[in-house]
């Protein structure tokens, strides 16, 4: 018996023995049973909502024969409760503590290509600092005409733009690289979110402070403990960087920045530096600790790439995948994300036999150069183990690579930039796990 | 494109005729000469660049005034590294090990990096303890102290052998590291996959190479419960002991760092907890220095209020019963 005719068996049980009762009984013993088959539920499906018979026409469910909560019960809206699984989670072991380290977003349960900002994942390298934005300046200086600092009065002054990329840390799906390993979407692929920003153009203010012709870097500084540091080619600075203070329609998020940080458009997210204070023009690069001890990719010949800033081509399908088993057989509307630092999506391909055959996906969201793009596709489902996979092509040609061609350029040991091509393996009882195929 | 400065003066005139047009009916303030477009903002002095600019380069330009030997740093390190890096630079409870690794880089087994076998610069390695160390008080040292700390390191990784060798200013960039020559620059895109959709692969070949461990009903099962636990929420007083605590005790108290008695170990909290919340939050408010190690005065975190102390402090001994 597949899982959601497990659980419309229970319900049914309930509902049956739920008849004999009257009065308080029968009400104390439907909101235990419901109660306990809502955990039945999670722990078989998190996020799949059972069929509860008591709300079905002809029945009137409760909320509707009573007054709701008024206007200003909650000023600043939360999700509903009963959303409460949809939650950032980390992995204990990467990192010695949760000061220095990364929350992932949970991606199974998002829907479209926009983040919320809520559960977009975190990397901190000293905390989340409380930034008074009263208290906080960005200073711009270095090898310009004019330095200058900034309140956050001043620079929201500038003219802005909004812009909907995605962020996305290096190290997204790096403990894949000798192996599967991590047991759901939220671990292999979710250090990675999809905002729509707004700031200034950090060419504008560039502008303003009139570069010297000999500049060439940039450096950007945070201003929390770890005072995280990169360089960034001016060609980049000029072209579509961004000094962010405001996400998804709002101020950002402390978790992201809180009252300013940079947003490199496709590139390591790392270099969108945080709680941005700083920004130093150069003539050559500063190779600080994030730009040559982390954030550079070990070959197998014992060499390093520095600077490997774009975020290639990737993707990976959201549904299913472990968090969203396979409830029963049939039409499934099979979908994922797909995204590319080097511009738009142009196509997606989805095999259900590991790489032996491929059919293109549906586009079903809008597609935007450097961002999520949503794809999906109908599959006819009858219980057979299958090996789903997405190949994701972006504008420049580019195909997503398998892990034999990743490996053999990179060998196993340069922890980020992993974009293979992902497998979720289906099994004949709906679960859905992740494994690497020859 | 830039604008070069002759543009930008007589995009100027413009601007500063409005403005001085606004001056006489709202107290606007005309953009000085030498301003840029907007004028927002204040000129940053030397004084205030000299702040903030604590970036350091490999040919040595940021460095500060200062100097060091490894045989200072040795003691500089005892007392504010060793704690999380070790006293021979091993790493402590997974925080990273500074020695080592030399000839790990290539071949089939896993990479030690460090100073010695992985970084490429000397500066970078002063411009990050500068920035960001000791973990728990970064921006306190003293240049001395950072140039005696990145003398040590040197010393300990073999890089220079004479302890009392003076790294400063003109000395620093002058001491290479072994790796520096083999950092390359970006060579993607470095795979060609092509769009095949039909035959692409012999169905017989392909063969699972490697799974992950498939736990997750149980770990969705105790997510949900524990879910549900928190669907009421807990009392002001514990959420803010909670916030405090994750926030400013947990890096010690979570571990058991330097001596801190560790959250929901009972052993190490009944005789604490016996001797009454009054004490115990004099201690925390005030400092206190015990048989296994010292509390700082609010751990160090002085921008805590005492009542923020003491829900954390409650938090703790709830945590730990």
């Amino acid at each position: 018996m597949n899982k959601q005719a497990e659980l419309d068996s229970l319900l049914q049980q309930v509902a049956v023995s739920g008849e004999k009762l009257t009065g308080t009984d029968r009400r104390d013993f439907l909101r235990k049973g419901l109660t306990f088959l809502g955990a039945a539920t999670a722990t078989a499906a998190a996020g799949h909502m059972p069929t509860v018979k008591a709300a079905l026409p002809p029945e009137e469910p409760a909320y509707g024969k009573t007054l709701g909560k008024p206007v200003l019960f909650a000023p600043y809206g939360s999700p509903s409760k009963y959303e409460s699984h949809v939650q950032r989670r980390t992995v204990e072991w990467l990192t010695p503590d949760r000061i220095s380290s990364i929350s992932f977003t949970p991606l199974a349960d998002l829907k479209g290509i926009i983040t919320p900002s809520g559960v977009m994942f975190e990397r901190y390298h000293a905390g989340l600092p409380d930034v008074k934005p009263q208290e906080h300046h960005l200073m711009i200086h270095g090898m310009v005409e004019r330095p200058i600092i900034l309140s956050m009065d001043d620079l929201m002054r500038f003219p802005s733009v909004s812009k909907i990329h995605f962020v996305e840390c290096p190290a997204n799906g790096g403990m894949e690289w000798r192996g599967a390993q991590m047991n759901r979407l939220q671990f292999s692929h979710g250090m990675i979110g999809c905002a729509e920003w707004t700031g200034v153009l950090l060419s504008t203010l560039l502008e303003e402070v009139g570069v010297k012709p000999e500049g060439k870097w940039i450096l950007a500084e945070g201003a929390d403990g770890s005072h995280m540091s990169r360089s960034i080619p001016l060609e980049k600075a000029l072209d579509d960087t961004l000094v962010v203070y405001a996400q998804n329609g709002e101020m950002l998020r402390p978790e992201q920045g809180y009252p300013v940080r940079l947003v490199n458009p496709g590139w390591e997210g790392n270099t969108s530096i945080k709680w941005l204070r700083r920004l130093e023009v150069g003539d050559q690069p500063w190779y600080h600790r994030e730009e040559t001890s982390k954030y550079t990719d070990l070959m197998p010949d014992g060499r390093s790439r520095e600077f490997t800033f774009v975020q290639e081509c990737n993707s990976v399908v959201t549904n299913p995948c472990p968090e969203k088993p396979m409830m029963k057989p049939g039409k499934v509307w099979v979908e994922g994300l797909a995204w590319s630092g080097r511009g738009k999506i142009k196509h997606v391909d989805v095999s259900f036999d590991g790489g032996v055959t491929w059919r293109e996906a549906k586009f079903t969201s809008e597609v935007f150069p450097r961002a999520l793009t949503r794809f999906g596709l109908e599959w006819d489902w009858q219980g057979q183990p299958a090996m789903i996979q997405s190949r994701a092509i972006d504008e420049t040609g580019f195909v997503q690579p398998t892990y034999g061609q990743l490996r053999a350029a990179r060998g196993e040991n340069s922890i980020y930039h992993k974009n293979a091509i992902h497998t979720w393996k289906v099994n004949a009882d709906g679960s859905v796990v992740n494994v690497q195929i020859s | 494109m830039f604008k070069s400065p002759n543009q930008v003066q007589t995009m100027l005139v413009p601007a500063g005729l409005l403005m001085a047009a606004l001056v006489l009916g709202a107290g606007y303030v005309q953009a000085e000469q030498g301003t840029g477009y907007y004028g927002y903002g204040q000129t940053a002095t030397p004084e205030q660049i000299a702040g903030w600019d604590i970036d350091v380069r490999p040919d040595g330009l940021g460095l500060p005034e200062g100097s060091g030997t490894a045989e200072d740093g040795e003691w500089v390190y005892e007392e504010k590294c060793a704690s999380c890096h070790g006293s021979f630079g091993e790493g402590v409870d997974g925080y990273p090990s500074l020695v080592g690794g030399e000839g790990t880089l290539s071949g089939d087994g896993r990479p030690h990096k460090t100073i010695g076998s992985y970084w490429n610069y000397t500066s970078t390695v002063f411009d990050y303890i500068n920035r960001a160390m000791p973990y728990t008080a970064p921006r306190s040292l003293e240049p001395d102290e950072v140039y005696s700390l990145t003398a040590y390191l040197l010393f300990m990784n073999y890089i220079i052998d004479d302890e009392t060798f003076e790294l400063n200013q003109d000395t620093l960039a002058t001491v290479r590291l072994p790796n520096e020559p083999n950092f390359i620059p970006d060579e993607r895109p470095d795979t060609a996959n092509t769009r095949c959709m039909t035959d692409c692969r012999d169905p017989a070949a392909i063969e699972i190479k490697s799974q992950a461990t498939p736990s997750l009903a149980d770990e969705l099962a105790a997510e949900a419960a524990e879910t549900a636990e928190t669907v009421e929420p807990p009392a002001q007083l514990a959420v803010v002991g909670k916030s405090v605590y994750d926030q400013s005790c947990m890096l010690c108290h979570g571990s058991g760092l330097a001596g801190a008695p560790k959250v929901g170990d009972v052993a190490q909290w009944q005789g604490r907890v016996a001797v009454g919340s009054a004490t115990l939050y004099k201690h925390a408010i005030e400092g206190y220095q015990g048989e296994a190690g010292v509390m700082p005065a609010k751990g160090g975190f002085m921008n805590l209020s005492d009542d923020e102390v003491k829900a954390a402090v409650d938090y703790m001994v709830q945590e730990s019963q």
